[in-house]
C-alpha cells in the first residue's frame, strides 16, 4: 500500500518531519514501511509558462516555440506535441532537470534549433499516463511552480502488517497515527453536510450480516471529463490511474478514508431499487476489467430490477459504470462482511483495491463520512453537478463501541516498565479512544468504531497501543525472577543428535531432503501411490505424494553425487510419514546411510554399513532376506535385528537402480532403536582365575555363512565357552572346489578355577562332536 | 718392571684400546683380557704375594683402582654405544605425516543442524525445554488454536499444503506451543526446532520446506521487559557479540501486543546497504506476548499467567551464519556443498 508524505502532511498540519523520519516513525510505531522513495523530485525544475509563438520546422512535424516564463525570462524550446499553440500555459522543464528513469533534460539541438528544455505531457512528470500531447493549464501565471504538482515521497507499506488495521488503508488513518506520535493535531477532510431531502432510490438488504450499511447519492447534471491535474497527480503518485472526474474522486476518497465507493451511471440502471443480495445460480456480471464472472449463491451482489449489476465489495459492472456521456450517477459508499468479500475474492481470483479493504473489516460508520467527502469533490470536479433527493441510508442497528476495562499496574506489569497514568491517557486520546476514570487506577477505555471491527476488543490490545507509542525503546530489558531448573529432558531428541555424531565421525555427511515425492518415482521404487497420504495443492506435480521412505531421495543423491565423486558416504535422519485411518499419519523418524563407490565389487561398501549399523545397534544381527525389492540386489540385502526385534535393512542397490558404480543403504528405524536401547551395562567382577584359547578350522561349503557355523559353536559350548572369535578363512589347495576352511578362535575359563587339561578337552570335543554331528570337517 | 709399573701400564694399555673399541664385541674381549677371571689383571693380582707386606696394602689399593678404572672405561664406552646405537634407530625411524590418514575422514553435519544444536544448548542452558511436534498437522493446531480462525486473512499469508483427509503440512513450529503448554502446563520454558512448509515457488530466496526455531515461556509474571532480556540474550549466544536490536510492531494473530525484532544490519553498521534494502535494520525474530486465546487453548488461565512467544528462522541463521547465497542448497543433498560443513 503505497502512501503519499505530502497528503499525510496535509492532515497533520505542521507535521515537521522528514519523509525518511515519518517512515522511520511509522515503521517503529505503527506498520513496517517498506520503502520511501522520492517521487517526481524533478518537479523542483519545472514551470508554468506561456506559449507566445510557434513556428513550424520544415521537414518535421516538431516545431518551434517561443515560451514566456515570466521572471525567468523568454525561452525557446522545440515541441513535437499536436496541441502545442500560442496562448496556451503549459508546464515547462527546465534545463538540468533529471526526469523518471534518469532521461536528462538539457539544452539540446532538436531538428536544427535549440531547445531549452521542454514541454511536458502527463506522462513524463508523472501527472498522468497521457502521451497524446502537453498538458494544459487553466490557472496561474508564468514563472509559477505547478500548483499541488510538487515533489513527493511514496511512503510503501507492507501490506502484511496492515491486516488487523481497516483504518490504515486510507491516508487519513496513517495521518491519525503520526499525528498521535508527533503529538500534533489530525485534521479531519470530511465536511460536516446537512443531508435533506428524501431518498432518490430505494435499497433493500436481504442480509444485514453480509451488508450491515448501504449508503447512497444519487446525483445529475454530471459532467464526464477529465479530473484535476492536481488530482490526477495524486493518483498517479501512489499507483492509482486516472480515469475520469467522478472515478477518479471515488479512487481518490477510497486512498483518504480507506472508505471504497462505487458510481453507477444512474439512468442504467433498472428500475428505482437496488437490492443487495446473494448471487443466483449461474448469476453472470460484466465486470469492470472486462473479465466475466459466473457467480454462486456465495456471492454478494449488487443488483437492479434486470439482475446482478456488481460484485459486492469486490467490483462493479462494464454495463452500468461511467462512461464519458453519463449525466446522471447513484453513488454507492457500503459496507460488507469481510470475511465474505475476502471468499468471493479469492474464489473469483480477483483482488481490486475495494476488495483488500473490505477483507480487512471496514468500519460501518464511515459510509456517509465517504459520501459527504465524495460529494465535497464532486462539485469541484463537475461544476453545476446537483444531489437528487437526499441520503440512501439502510443499516442494521450499529453495535456499541466496546469498553475496556484497564487497569494500570497490570499494564505496567504487561510492559515491564511503569506509564505514568497522565501519559497513557494521552496515548489512548490522540488515538481518538474515550477514556474515563471510575476508579483509582483503573481507566474505561471505549475503542474507536473504526478500531472496533476486529482489531481491539481486549486490554491486551490496549498494551500495543500504550507500548508502541511510547516507544519499545523505551523498555529496559530485565531478567525474570523465576526458579532456576534443568528443563525436562528430551532423551529421544538427544538420542537422535548423539547417533548423529558418531555417523558423521564413521565419515558420513548429513543431507536434508524434502518430504515429497512423485507418484512415478513411487511407483518405481515399487511403493504402492495410494499407500501414500496426498499432497492436495503440491507445488509441482512432481512433489505430490509424502514420502513413505527415505530411500528413493537417498538414491537420487547418490545418482546426484556420482556425476561428481567417486566416492562418498552420506546419510538423512528424517520422517516417514504413514497414513492413518481418522488420525494424524504415523511420523516414524529413519536413518538412511549410503556409501558410494565407482569402483570395487561393493563388498567394503557393505562392511563399513555393517560397521556403522553396529555402533547404532551394537550385537544387531544381520539376517539375510530372500525377498528383494525391486531396488534391492537379490543376494546382497540382509535383515537387521536388534534385541530380537527387526529394525532395519542392509542392502546394495540393485544395478538397474545404480548403473555406474555400486551403492550400499542401511535404513535403520529410530523409533524403534531408541525403544530397544540396553539398559546401561552392569560391571562383572574381573576374572580371577585364568583363560585358555585354542583355534578351530572347519570346513564347509562356500555359500555357507560363518555366522551360522559361528552360532553352532557358541550354543554347543556350554558354560566355559566365553568367546568364540572369526579369525580367517581360507579357499584353496588342499581344500576341494567349492569348499572353504573357517577358523575360530575360542576363549574358555569358568569364575571359580583355572580349566584343567582334561576340562578343556572335554569342552574342546564336546563342540567338535557337534559340529561333526552337523556334517562339518574339521582341519587340524 | 715393578708391580706399580706393570699395573699402570696395564691400566694405560687397557684404557687405550677400550678408546679404540668400535663394537661390543671388541669391548667384551677387552674386558674378559683385562678384568676377567682369567685376565691380566687377575694374573697381576698373584704378583701380589710376592710384594712386601708393609706395601702390600698400598698395591691392593692400586690394584682395586686400576681395575675401577678400567671397568668404568668399559661402561662408559658401552652406554655411548648404545646411546649411539638408540640415536641410530631413531635416525632412521623417520616418518612421512603429510601423507593421508588411513580410514575414512569424518563426514559433517548439515549446517541447519548445526545452528539447530547450538541455540538448543543455549536454550537448554537458560532452562528451556526442547520440545517436537508433527511434520503434518491439523487444522486446528495450525491455525485456529493459534488464534487464527477460517475466515481470518492471515490464512492468506501463509500459503499451506494440504493433504487429503483435512490435514495440512504445518507451516510454523507455532503448534508446537499449543502442544507444548498442554503436555507440560504452566510454568513453562521451551523451544521446538523443525521443518516447516510452505507453498512457494522455490527461488535462490525462497524455499517450500525450511526450519524454524519456536519459543515460548509462560510464567506468573511474563512482561515485555522479561521478552527483550530472552531476545538479547539470544541475539548474543547467536552472533557473540551485543547486538543492536529495535523492537517494532508486527502483527501476528497468537500474540499480543506482537512484534518484530530487528537487528542492526552487520553489513552496513546500519548506515544502509543492498543486504537491508537500505533501513540499517534486518528483520530477524517476529515475537510478542501470548494471546490470552492461545494461554486457553493450551489449557492455561490467562487470568494467572503470561507469557512470551518467539519464532527463529533457523534456515536464515545458518545462511547468515555461513554466508550462504542460495537457499536451495541446503535441500540439495550436494556434497560438493555440505562437505564445506566439517
Amino acid at each position: 500500500m503505497k502512501f503519499s508524505a505530502n497528503w499525510i502532511a496535509e492532515l497533520v498540519p505542521g507535521l515537521a518531519v522528514t519523509p525518511q523520519e515519518l517512515g522511520t516513525l511509522i515503521t517503529t510505531k505503527t506498520a513496517e514501511c517498506e520503502s520511501i522513495e522520492a517521487y517526481a523530485p524533478f518537479l523542483d525544475r519545472v514551470r508554468l509558462v506561456r506559449v507566445m509563438d510557434v513556428q513550424p520546422i520544415e521537414g518535421s512535424k516538431n516545431v518551434y516555440a517561443k515560451i514566456d516564463a515570466g521572471p525567468l525570462g523568454m525561452k525557446n524550446v522545440v515541441c513535437g506535441a499536436p496541441n502545442c499553440r500560442a496562448g496556451i500555459l503549459a508546464a515547462w522543464v527546465m534545463p538540468g532537470a533529471v526526469l523518471a528513469g534518469g532521461k536528462a533534460i538539457g539544452k539540446a539541438r532538436v531538428s536544427g534549433h535549440e531547445s531549452e528544455g521542454m514541454l511536458a505531457a502527463g506522462d513524463e512528470i508523472g501527472v498522468n499516463r497521457e502521451h497524446g500531447g502537453i498538458l494544459e493549464f487553466t490557472e496561474g501565471a508564468p514563472g509559477d511552480s505547478l500548483k499541488a504538482i510538487a515533489p513527493d515521497h511514496v511512503i510503501e507499506i507492507d501490506n502484511k502488517s496492515l491486516t488487523h488495521r481497516p483504518d490504515l488503508w486510507g491516508h487519513h488513518g496513517i495521518a491519525r497515527e503520526v499525528a498521535a506520535i508527533t503529538g500534533r493535531e489530525l485534521r479531519d477532510p470530511v465536511p460536516a453536510v446537512q443531508w435533506t431531502g428524501a431518498p432518490a432510490l430505494k435499497v433493500e438488504i436481504e442480509d444485514y450480516e453480509l451488508c450491515p450499511r448501504y449508503s447512497a447519492l444519487v446525483f445529475e447534471n454530471v459532467t464526464i471529463g477529465p479530473s484535476p491535474l492536481w488530482l490526477q497527480y495524486r493518483l498517479e503518485t501512489i499507483g492509482l490511474n486516472p480515469i475520469s472526474n467522478i472515478v477518479d474522486v471515488t479512487n481518490f476518497v477510497m486512498a483518504e478514508l480507506a472508505q471504497p465507493t462505487h458510481a453507477f451511471d444512474a439512468d442504467l440502471l433498472k428500475g428505482d431499487t437496488i437490492f443487495v443480495r446473494k448471487a443466483r445460480a449461474d448469476e453472470r456480471v460484466l465486470a469492470l476489467n472486462d473479465e466475466e464472472y459466473s457467480l454462486d449463491e456465495q456471492a454478494l451482489v449488487i443488483a437492479d430490477a434486470g439482475g446482478a449489476e456488481a460484485i459486492a465489495g469486490v467490483i462493479g459492472g462494464r454495463p452500468t459504470g461511467i462512461h464519458a456521456g453519463t449525466k446522471r450517477v447513484v453513488l454507492e459508499s457500503a459496507n460488507f462482511l469481510a470475511t465474505s468479500i475476502r471468499k468471493t475474492s479469492s474464489r473469483l481470483k480477483v483482488r481490486t483495491d475495494a476488495s483488500m479493504r473490505f477483507e480487512k473489516a471496514q468500519d460501518p460508520h464511515n459510509t456517509v463520512r465517504a459520501l459527504a467527502r465524495c460529494w465535497e469533490l464532486f462539485q469541484l470536479v463537475s461544476p453545476g453537478i446537483r444531489m437528487a433527493g437526499g441520503l440512501i441510508d439502510n443499516a442494521a442497528p450499529m453495535k456499541p463501541p466496546p469498553v475496556i476495562r484497564l487497569e494500570l499496574d497490570w499494564l505496567n506489569r504487561k510492559i515491564g516498565r511503569v506509564v505514568p497514568q497522565d501519559e497513557v491517557e494521552r496515548i489512548l486520546r490522540s488515538l481518538e479512544f474515550g477514556v474515563t476514570e471510575p476508579e483509582p487506577g483503573v481507566l474505561t477505555v471505549i475503542v474507536p468504531s473504526w478500531r472496533a471491527t476486529k482489531d481491539i476488543s481486549i486490554a491486551e490490545d490496549l498494551v500495543e497501543e500504550i507500548g508502541r507509542v511510547i516507544g519499545y525503546a523505551s523498555i529496559p530489558p530485565q531478567a525474570p525472577l523465576v526458579p532456576s531448573a534443568p528443563p525436562p529432558p528430551s532423551p529421544e531428541r538427544e538420542y537422535q543428535h548423539a547417533l548423529r555424531q558418531s555417523i558423521v565421525a564413521q565419515g558420513f555427511t548429513e543431507v536434508y531432503n524434502y518430504s515429497f515425492l512423485s507418484q512415478e518415482r513411487a511407483a518405481r521404487f515399487g511403493f504402492a501411490p495410494e499407500s501414500h497420504i496426498q499432497v492436495l495443492n503440491p507445488i509441482a506435480s512432481d512433489q505430490g505424494l509424502m514420502r513413505v521412505s527415505l530411500i528413493p531421495r537417498i538414491v537420487q543423491n547418490i545418482e546426484d553425487n556420482a556425476r561428481h565423486m567417486g566416492e562418498f558416504r552420506l546419510f538423512e535422519i528424517g520422517n516417514e510419514v504413514h497414513k492413518q485411518p481418522d488420525e494424524l499419519p504415523n511420523e516414524i523418524p529413519h536413518v538412511v546411510a549410503a556409501v558410494y563407490a565407482r569402483e570395487g565389487d561393493g563388498q567394503a561398501g557393505l562392511f563399513e554399513l555393517k560397521r556403522l549399523a553396529e555402533i547404532m545397534a551394537p550385537a544387531m544381527l544381520v539376517e539375510r532376506s530372500n525377498e528383494a525389492r525391486v531396488f534391492e540386489h537379490p543376494q546382497r540385502v540382509w535383515n537387521i535385528h536388534w534385541q530380537g526385534e527387526l529394525s532395519g535393512r542392509l542392502f546394495e542397490l540393485h544395478p538397474t537402480f545404480c548403473e555406474h558404480g555400486r551403492g550400499a543403504i542401511l535404513d535403520l528405524d529410530l523409533d524403534a532403536l531408541y525403544r530397544l536401547q540396553p539398559p546401561p551395562a552392569r560391571y562383572k567382577t574381573l576374572r580371577r582365575f585364568p583363560v585358555s584359547e585354542f583355534d578351530l578350522s572347519v570346513v564347509t561349503t562356500l555359500g555357507e555363512e560363518v555366522g551360522a557355523v559361528q552360532k553352532l559353536i557358541v550354543d554347543s559350548g556350554g558354560n566355559g565357552l566365553l568367546t568364540v572369535e572369526f579369525v580367517r578363512q581360507y579357499i584353496g589347495a588342499p581344500l576341494a572346489e567349492g569348499e572353504k576352511s573357517v577358523s575360530f578362535r575360542l576363549t574358555v575359563g569358568v569364575a571359580d578355577h583355572t580349566l584343567s587339561a582334561e576340562e578343556i578337552t572335554e569342552l574342546r570335543e564336546r563342540v567338535i562332536g557337534v559340529l561333526k554331528a552337523a556334517g562339518y570337517q574339521l582341519r587340524m | 718392571m715393578s708391580l706399580a709399573a706393570t699395573l699402570q701400564e696395564l691400566k694405560d694399555s687397557a684404557l687405550v684400546r677400550i678408546a679404540q673399541a668400535t663394537t661390543l664385541d671388541e669391548l667384551e674381549a677387552i674386558r674378559v683380557e683385562a678384568v676377567g677371571r682369567k685376565g691380566v689383571l687377575a694374573n697381576a693380582g698373584k704378583e701380589m704375594a710376592k710384594v712386601p707386606k708393609e706395601e702390600r696394602a698400598v698395591m691392593g689399593q692400586l690394584l682395586n683402582a686400576v681395575k675401577a678404572s678400567i671397568e668404568s672405561a668399559l661402561d662408559a664406552k658401552t652406554t655411548s654405544f648404545a646411546a649411539a646405537a638408540l640415536d641410530a634407530r631413531l635416525a632412521s625411524e623417520w616418518v612421512d605425516l603429510t601423507l593421508p590418514a588411513p580410514g575414512v575422514k569424518p563426514g559433517a553435519l548439515h549446517p541447519v543442524t548445526q545452528v539447530q544444536r547450538y541455540l538448543e544448548e543455549v536454550f537448554t542452558s537458560m532452562g528451556f525445554a526442547v520440545l517436537s511436534g508433527p511434520e503434518v498437522e491439523t487444522e486446528f493446531h495450525n491455525f485456529d488454536a493459534l488464534n487464527i480462525p477460517p475466515t481470518h486473512p492471515a490464512r492468506d499469508m501463509q500459503d499451506t499444503f494440504w493433504l487429503e483427509g483435512g490435514n495440512l503440512l504445518r507451516t510454523h513450529t507455532s503448534p508446537v506451543q499449543v502442544r507444548g503448554m498442554k503436555r507440560l502446563g504452566a510454568p513453562l520454558r521451551m523451544i521446538a526446532p523443525g521443518r516447516v512448509f510452505r507453498n512457494e515457488e522455490v527461488d535462490p530466496s525462497h524455499e517450500h520446506t525450511f526450519y524454524q526455531l519456536e519459543g515460548m515461556m509462560v510464567d506468573r509474571e511474563v512482561s515485555i521487559a522479561h521478552m527483550l532480556y530472552f531476545m538479547k540474550t539470544l541475539l548474543k549466544e547467536i552472533f557473540q557479540r551485543d547486538v543492536t536490536v529495535r523492537l517494532r510492531p508486527g502483527y501476528f494473530p497468537f500474540v499480543e501486543p506482537g512484534f518484530e525484532l530487528d537487528i542492526q544490519c552487520s553489513i552496513c553498521g546500519g548506515a544502509g546497504c543492498a543486504v537491508c534494502k537500505q533501513t540499517g535494520w534486518v528483520e530477524l525474530l517476529p515475537c510478542g506476548l501470548v494471546h490470552p486465546n492461545v494461554l486457553r487453548a493450551g489449557g492455561i488461565d490467562p487470568r494467572d499467567w503470561n507469557g512470551f512467544a518467539f519464532g527463529l528462522g533457523l534456515t536464515r541463521l545458518a545462511m547468515m551464519r555461513y554466508g550462504i547465497d542460495d537457499i536451495r542448497l541446503l535441500q540439495s543433498g550436494d556434497l560438493r556443498f555440505l562437505n564445506q560443513f566439517r
